[in-house]
């Protein structure tokens, strides 16, 4: 009984913080969130959806990338701007903006978007994402991480 | 019920018999000191399991050796802990099989029988001395780097064979990736294979044999 019982003691001592080093990666948290900033607003053209390039820092355990991030924003009427990312909801490729067919076009599986990211055809589950957006002083800026 | 199921895989499986062999085989009255073989095995089944849990996020590689070997220690949960036994335990493994061969030695466990059971011994304890070597570059600080640097370089002076030596083990005329990946490889497969082999082999004699009995002093002789 006392050695059933020291074994379980041993095994509860190593396996308690085993399992905890294990699933440490699986259960950290996102990256907090902070303001990106893409650029000027002047070079987005009323209705035409236009590509914001930037690159972000991302760290994944030890190593920190450089990540380039992509979004294109809209405006309809100059002071209301909406923010969308290129990411296919569908599973993950990028999406491009087809200005002779007004649509965004995932090349992946023929996924298609409009002008407001809702979906129009193809296999995306939802619209594509859209950021919360800041303007100061012609200057947009994204939520994200 | 339970004991129904238990007499079902013990007529197939023998499992009591073999419960018997290992953990209720008489023993001759025997000190502390007798427990030195034990406990050295308890030590390496910590380092199997600890330098397991080490592989989920070590990398050995130049690039990422140190980071990844600090990301354990700071970051994951744990880390310190296991990389600590880790750590510790190499060394205890070191001083407890040492202890154990002395006690082999003073009380003659040695001799007959039990010349095989001494012989994997001392190549266990060779192993043991080859992982502690081979780990201790893995990593990958300055403490390590010129520990190596060293420690090659000490094989270097073997008569003959030495240049070709530092080469092999280096992987090269230099310290470098090649060397760490070398000695990752070995750490954790080379050397574990090693030690599960030598180690059933002693096990199973030290078993086999029972083990030895306290010498005691001889009788003086009588005038004849």
């Amino acid at each position: 009984m006392l050695t059933w019982g020291i074994g379980g003691l041993i095994t509860a001592l190593y396996g308690i913080p085993a399992v905890a080093y294990l699933l440490a990666p699986a259960l950290e948290r996102a990256q907090e969130q902070v303001w990106i900033r893409l650029g000027s607003i002047d070079k987005v053209e009323l209705g035409v959806p236009t590509l914001f390039k930037t690159t972000i820092e991302r760290t994944s355990g030890w190593i920190t990338d450089r990540e380039e991030l992509s979004v294109y924003v809209i405006t309809n009427d100059g002071r209301e701007f909406t923010a969308l990312s290129n990411v296919c909801t569908h599973l993950g490729c990028r999406v491009r903006w087809i200005p002779d067919r007004e649509e965004f076009f995932c090349p992946c599986h023929n996924g298609v978007f409009d002008r407001s990211g809702a979906v129009v055809s193809g296999p995306p589950p939802r619209a594509l994402d859209a950021y919360e957006v800041q303007v100061e002083d012609d200057q947009i800026s994204i939520l994200g991480s | 019920m339970a004991s129904k199921l238990a007499d079902w895989v013990d007529e197939r499986i023998a499992y009591r018999q073999i419960w018997q062999a290992i953990f209720l085989r008489k023993l001759p009255k025997v000190n502390w000191l007798y427990t030195l073989g034990s406990a050295s095995l308890l030590v390496a089944i910590n380092q199997i399991v600890t330098g397991i849990l080490l592989t989920i996020y070590y990398v050995p590689t130049p690039d990422h050796a140190y980071d990844s070997v600090q990301y354990i220690s700071s970051q994951v949960p744990a880390g310190w802990l296991i990389r600590g036994l880790h750590h510790w335990g190499a060394s205890a493994m070191v001083v407890l099989a040492v202890l154990h061969m002395l006690r082999v030695i003073y009380y003659g466990s040695y001799k007959y029988p039990r010349e095989v059971t001494w012989l994997t011994g001392v190549l266990l304890l060779l192993t043991v001395l080859g992982f502690g070597f081979t780990g201790y570059l893995l990593p990958w600080d300055q403490k390590a780097y010129w520990a190596t640097t060293v420690g090659t370089r000490i094989a270097q002076v073997t008569p003959f064979v030495g240049d070709w030596m530092l080469r092999l083990l280096r992987g090269g005329s230099e310290l470098s990736a090649i060397t760490l990946a070398r000695f990752y490889g070995v750490h954790v497969w080379v050397l574990p294979a090693g030690l599960l082999a030598l180690l059933s082999g002693h096990m199973y004699l030290v078993i086999k044999h029972g083990i030895s009995q306290v010498p005691e002093r001889q009788k003086e002789p009588t005038d004849g």
